[in-house]
């Protein structure tokens, strides 16, 4: 940017966290956390398009050619039910990335199936799973030792989530988050914002942006801080990654030109980044850029 | 200048010209921007207050011959889709408004050639009879001309006529953008030029009625065009000083005849500050959440917004261009303490009525807005039998009516 000197900062202490993550100032948090993850990344911004289909084996199963990722979404009825619809996506995939499931599913079904977590993990890595969807961190019963049995199994964990945002004081969990990469040293990327929220009761602008910026600041062991396209919305994804964020989850696969070329879903997001002075680099669900 | 320059004058409270303003639009970085548009909230706001307005947008009829490409809400002449709002239906929206604590009616319609002034007057006159303190915030510019040419009365006898039965004030829309080769690719010259707009809003501030001013981005102007816009209202302000308040928002798309893409929400918060820092001669500068969602409009108030608008009610017009956000005065007034700021209720003058409704009893939560009518209604308020219209279609309805 002509003649303007942005300001360099230290790295951020803790005392300075826990000031910045009371202040109402999100512009200074913003620029922060922005500066780490140019350090990190540059203006290189990664975005997913995802394919998502049912758990239930023999549902539909629509694979737009776009697709970088398929995900099986929604928990599992039974271990068996599981693994055969693995074994469906996968034999359709097209050597597509396949994700499936929350561990956090996973850990509930094993225990009502009477099978250690590693079994169920291994048999669906077996049937050839190479992805679990995601690891939503405050559902998850063990999060260090089930993220660890997922590794061992031979499967990669495609995100580390939160749930529910249960807390304004964010700190405490993006330091837990933390100490947990420290332990497995498997998570590529971590999405801070809810995955549910109140209708009658929202997140705030301010929350969310403080969130991403904090998780960016505070989670430097974590590659990606990844925001949710389809969630958030391109108006606060965009902004979100202007404060931190530098991957963007959940872009859809469809093709839809419907409405023109413009408007559908790659040309949407590769706008809104470039618009964020970004540049836009789609991946698919390994992380590795798709050419094109 | 240097952008750095810039902002050090912007800091020092001296006024930007059109060329730096259009180097910070372009150059200054986003988080620049929003700390120089946040020095001028300050600057003008030092109480840290928020303030909004509980009133209702009502929509008293769709039915419309400016023909504008942006816009998905009205329906022509003879559309069996066309609706008028009957004086009872009205004062039901009244009922429902005062019962949430509000005091005011944002009206504003299409350019209907069957609706003619006295149909204005009559129902202002009936307004005020009835509930003698309620506020009318009605009729944009475009609408004044529009009566203006209907019934060969100069704009300001018009104004004089609106006031005499009861209007309080005008809402700035149809404003758009004030570049008449814009307003020509927008098919919305017909309806008013810049010129007519800006003097529509002089013949008003001149009969004594406070108005705001809006701008509607993100279709065919350039940069350069967005800034004459702000400049243009600051020269206005700056001759009459009746602006109380500037809202922005961007072109909603969806099923317009335009069609195209939306602005993005940080194109939304630049536009917003680069607005703060530019109109230094408004107090009042509003967050537009019915287009921009809560977050992002909770976000304008750290880029210059020192106001959240109206809980609404209701709305029609960004909902029919897909839009359908919704934040009742709970929202509101949560949203602005969350960014850290003191919410207080307002009128259209901006003076402070108190604090929110929803801290001294309970009021129903509203997580989404009404509409004009139900779908499906398409009943023809009796009284319409009584005013000539102009159109054909309309003509015809009137004889079925006698």
């Amino acid at each position: 940017m002509s003649g303007w000197s942005r300001p360099r900062h230290m790295p951020v202490t803790n005392a300075e966290l826990t000031t910045l993550a009371a202040s109402h100032d999100i512009i200074n948090l913003g620029m922060r956390a922005d500066e780490v993850r140019r350090r990190r990344h540059g203006t290189r911004t990664t975005f997913v398009r995802v394919a998502s289909v049912p758990a239930e084996p023999r549902g539909p199963l629509v694979l737009p050619s776009a697709t970088g990722e398929i995900r099986i979404g929604g928990a599992p009825a039974s271990r068996q039910a599981a693994v055969e619809r693995v074994r469906e996506v996968i034999a359709a995939s097209r050597g597509i990335p396949v994700s499936a499931f929350s561990l956090a599913d996973l850990e509930l079904l094993a225990t009502r199936e009477s099978v250690t977590l590693r079994s169920l993990l291994e048999d669906l890595r077996a049937a050839g799973l190479e992805l679990v969807a995601d690891a939503p961190y405050d559902l998850l019963h063990d999060p260090r030792r089930s993220i660890e049995e997922a590794n061992i199994a031979g499967l990669t964990l495609a995100r580390l989530t939160v749930h529910r945002s249960s807390s304004p004081d964010t700190l405490p969990l993006l330091k837990a988050v933390t100490e947990l990469q420290r332990s497995v040293a498997v998570i590529r990327a971590f999405a801070p914002l809810a995955r549910t929220t109140s209708p009658s009761m929202p997140t705030t602008g301010y929350e969310d942006v403080k969130r991403v910026a904090l998780a960016r600041l505070v989670v430097d062991n974590v590659p990606s801080i990844q925001v949710d396209w389809a969630l958030y919305g391109p108006k606060l994804a965009q902004i979100a990654l202007t404060v931190g964020a530098d991957d963007v989850d959940g872009v859809s696969a469809e093709d839809d030109m419907t409405e023109g070329r413009r408007r559908g879903p790659l040309e949407e997001i590769r706008r809104n980044i470039r618009a964020a002075g970004l540049e836009p680099v789609e991946r698919n669900g390994r992380f590795e850029a798709v050419a094109g | 200048m240097t952008i750095d320059q810039i902002a050090d004058k912007v800091k020092g409270g001296g006024r930007i010209d059109a060329g730096e303003a259009l180097d910070l639009f372009r150059h200054a970085p986003t988080p620049l921007l929003g700390q120089l548009a946040d020095v001028v909230r300050a600057r003008k706001h030092r109480d840290g207050l928020v303030t909004y307005i509980i009133d209702r947008n009502v929509n008293y009829t769709n039915v419309c011959v400016a023909r504008c490409n942006f816009c998905a809400f009205y329906r022509r002449v003879g559309s069996p889709e066309g609706y008028v709002l009957g004086f009872d239906e009205l004062f039901r929206k009244i009922d429902e408004t005062i019962a949430v604590g509000g005091g005011q009616l944002l009206l504003q319609g299409g350019h209907n050639p069957d609706l003619p002034l006295a149909w204005y007057e009559d129902l202002f006159r009936a307004v005020k009879a009835r509930y003698p303190s309620f506020k009318l915030h009605a009729l944009s510019p475009p609408e004044v001309i529009h009566l203006s040419r209907l019934s060969q009365l100069a704009v300001p006898d018009v104004i004089d006529h609106l006031i005499a039965a009861g209007l309080d004030s005008i809402p700035g829309g149809g404003a758009e953008i004030l570049v008449d080769r814009v307003r020509r690719l927008l098919h919305c010259d017909g309806k008013a030029t810049s010129d007519e707009w800006l003097d529509v809003m002089r013949h008003a501030h001149r009969a004594g009625l406070r108005t705001t001013a809006t701008m509607m981005y993100g279709t065919v102007e350039t940069d350069e065009e967005r800034l004459e816009h702000l400049l243009r209202l600051r020269a206005l302000q700056d001759e009459t000083g009746g602006f109380t308040a500037f809202i922005t928002w961007s072109y909603q798309p969806a099923h317009t005849e335009r069609g195209g893409v939306e602005a993005t929400g940080l194109d939304y918060l630049r536009t917003l500050a680069t607005a703060r820092i530019v109109l230094d001669n408004f107090d009042n500068v509003q967050a537009s959440w019915v287009t921009q969602g809560g977050k992002v409009g909770q976000l304008g108030l750290a880029f210059g917004a020192n106001d959240m608008g109206s809980v609404m009610i209701e709305e029609n017009v960004v909902r029919a261009a897909g839009a359908s956000y919704c934040m009742d005065e709970v929202e509101i007034v949560r949203n602005i303490e969350a960014a850290g700021f003191v919410p207080k209720r307002r009128n259209m003058h901006y003076e402070i009525l108190g604090d929110p409704i929803c801290r001294e009893r309970d009021v129903p939560r509203m997580l989404e807005l009404a509409t004009s009518r139900d779908e499906g209604d398409t009943h023809v308020p009796d009284e319409l039998a009584k005013y000539p219209a102009r159109s054909r279609g309309g003509k015809q309805l009137r004889l079925i009516q006698h």
